[in-house]
């Protein structure tokens, strides 16, 4: 014991010089810095892999001399693609479960929301500044890693397999991914506020992360109205829908009448032949959505989860100052 | 009845005012219609059985439980009011603190977040006890513990120290440590003190104000001095098996048949019959004859009461 220095050695180290952060912020920063260590390393790591990734690959195909020249090379396949595609698909979740669920839960559980509130800050100022905090925290990570990810795939779209309305391209650059992390935050702060327990919280706001996951697919196709373009039976889609995306496909007569697409596939040539004489068909009709849209879909997707975000960040702050914690 | 010591005049020299105040849980109440008035400067036990109510009535003093009915004033400040908050200081039983925090990161949270930080004083408390700063509060014993949640409470500097049941974890040594501690902080700044308690001989040393809570509601308020002299404990005999007529005239708070003997606690109204024999209780016999008894009528010493004023017929 008598080694160990007591305040009255060193009273200097109580108050140090240099502050950077006061009075709350210093106390939420303190207390998850463990939680905001590792989730910033993540972040900055993943963003020095994804420009690394684009620096080799940017080698490769200058040394090709893409894109005069057609290259056969897909991202898709190449083991540092992979990576990022895991990173950037569990940052949602780490976000929900492991920053946002225990935000207030762990300080309700272990009576330190008491404590703190009993200092001199109300509940809403406590609460501002964990919010504050999560919310920073997952925007910083969000823009950094999207901004990446942007760069990289923008210009090289046409080598990922991978089309842009699908969720590993689509939520993982632009405004989605940074919008996307404060929503899933903001549902694990929730759930933490209403199940009141860490363990249950965390489990909650992982079952949570797979169902929205599942959800999302669903609303992400139906944020852009789909066009339709009809071209002549049998004949190649012409060049510029080559970064269209297919949503459904149809086959057309000249009163401009759609059929499904497998109405006339018959088991002969000859049964097929005398159907589309039947039908009149002499069209192929796609039902498509276009590269150009993409930025208004991505923007109505953060104008979404921002809007959720909110209404979430509205319900906790209403809930707490009704009732205590 | 004993004259009591209470401050008149200014709303600010009650340290707790509470008119009609109650609290509902969905299983029901746990503080109905309870109307005190605690004098800044003393040091107030309150007490009750598990269950009484206690733990709601400082609930609502430090704003961890929002009430139901009626108001609670904090020296003559809504405790809505965010002006309370540097006003007073909380102990809890868990005394929770930040376990990954060192006892210097605690101190210096109570600094971030309180404007009227005494540094000096937390860290006296804490070099006492020959805590190490950078112990993590993980690592700490109970009587470790608590005497850094003592230094957070007093580096608050506040007018009012809530203490619920604050002892009950410590070994004997501690817990005599402990109340020297609070006894010394507290009369040396004119802290008001409230703590709950179920040891009622640690309230019989420390403590010059009661506040008797059970089933909800208040069974007694008022000066220690007061209230006892206020009771007799008297003996007889019984008439055919019952209670003599002439105890009717005093209000019994609590009464035993033994053969033909019968024991009451009264607060008398006049004088006693010349056959009965009658003492003095102790504190301890008071308060528990009002606990085991929740029916008697309540009383409240000249100023403990809100509504009505001065002492309540009793």
């Amino acid at each position: 014991m008598s080694t160990t220095p007591t305040l009255t050695e060193t009273p200097a180290a109580l108050r140090p010089r240099r502050r950077l952060l006061r009075g709350l912020p210093w106390l939420v920063v303190r207390q998850h810095r463990t939680a905001l260590a590792c989730v910033l390393g993540i972040a900055v790591l993943g963003t020095l892999w994804i420009v690394y990734q684009r620096y080799e690959m940017v080698q490769l195909l200058d040394a090709r001399g893409w894109p005069e020249k057609e290259v056969r090379y897909a991202v898709d396949d190449s083991r540092g693609y992979s990576y990022v595609h895991s990173l950037l698909n569990a940052l949602p979740l780490v976000l929900a479960v492991f920053v946002g669920a225990p935000l207030i839960a762990g300080d309700r559980e272990s009576g330190t929301a008491q404590l703190v509130t009993t200092q001199s800050v109300t509940r809403r100022q406590w609460l501002t500044a964990k919010l504050g905090f999560a919310y920073a925290l997952a925007l910083v990570c969000g823009l950094m890693l999207s901004a990446a990810f942007t760069w990289w795939w923008q210009p090289h779209r046409s080598l990922f397999f991978t089309k842009w309305v699908e969720g590993p391209i689509f939520d993982n650059t632009g405004p989605v991914l940074p919008a996307l992390l404060l929503f899933m935050t903001a549902a694990g702060i929730t759930i933490g506020v209403l199940l009141r327990r860490l363990v249950p919280a965390m489990a909650v706001a992982l079952g949570f992360t797979a169902v929205s996951a599942y959800v999302w697919d669903e609303i992400r196709i139906r944020l852009g109205s789909t066009q339709m373009f009809t071209y002549p039976k049998d004949s190649d889609l012409p060049a510029r829908f080559d970064e269209a995306y297919e949503v459904d496909r149809w086959v057309g007569n000249a009163q401009g009448e759609l059929f499904g697409w497998g109405t006339c596939a018959e088991a002969t040539e000859k049964a097929q032949n005398a159907c589309i004489k039947e039908h009149g068909i002499i069209n192929d009709v796609i039902e498509y959505l276009d590269y150009d849209q993409m930025a208004a879909m991505q923007w109505t997707a953060a104008g979404l989860l921002l809007a959720g975000t909110a209404l979430l960040t509205g319900f906790v702050l209403w809930r707490v100052s009704r009732r205590p914690l | 009845m004993a004259d009591t010591s209470t401050p008149n005049g200014t709303a600010g020299s009650w340290a707790l005012e509470a008119r009609g105040l109650g609290k509902r849980y969905f299983r029901g109440w746990a503080l109905r219609d309870c109307s005190f008035r605690i004098p800044a400067g003393r040091i107030c036990g309150l007490v009750g059985p598990n269950g009484a109510g206690k733990s709601t009535l400082l609930g609502l003093a430090t704003r961890q439980v929002q009430r139901t009915t009626g108001e609670l004033r904090v020296f003559g400040t809504p405790v809505d009011d965010p002006a309370v908050l540097p006003r007073f200081a909380f102990l809890g039983q868990e005394k929770p603190l930040f376990k990954r925090f060192t006892v210097a990161d605690t101190l210096r949270m109570g600094a971030e977040l309180n404007p009227g930080w005494d540094a000096a004083a937390a860290e006296r408390i804490v070099r006492s006890g020959n805590v190490p700063a950078h112990a993590r509060i993980g690592t700490l014993s109970g009587g470790q513990r608590t005497r850094v949640a003592f230094a957070l409470a007093f580096g608050k500097r506040p007018d009012l120290l809530l203490l619920d049941e604050p002892m009950s974890d410590l070994d004997p040594l501690a817990r005599d440590e402990m109340s020297t501690l609070l006894m010394a902080e507290a009369v040396e700044r004119g802290t008001t003190v409230v703590m709950s308690s179920h040891m009622l001989t640690e309230l019989e040393d420390m403590c010059d104000y009661l506040l008797v809570v059970a089933e909800g509601r208040i069974r007694m308020a008022g000066d220690a001095d007061a209230l006892v002299p206020a009771h007799t404990l008297v003996t007889g005999v019984t008439r055919d098996g019952a209670l003599p007529a002439g105890l009717d005239r005093h209000t019994v708070v609590e009464s035993r048949v033994q053969g033909r003997q019968f024991q009451a606690m009264i607060r008398p109204k006049g004088p006693l019959s010349a056959d009965w024999e009658s003492v003095e209780p102790s504190l301890e016999e008071v308060l528990l004859a009002h606990l085991r008894s929740p029916d008697a009528p309540s009383l409240y010493t000249q100023g403990a009461r809100v509504d009505a004023e001065g002492t309540q017929a009793a």
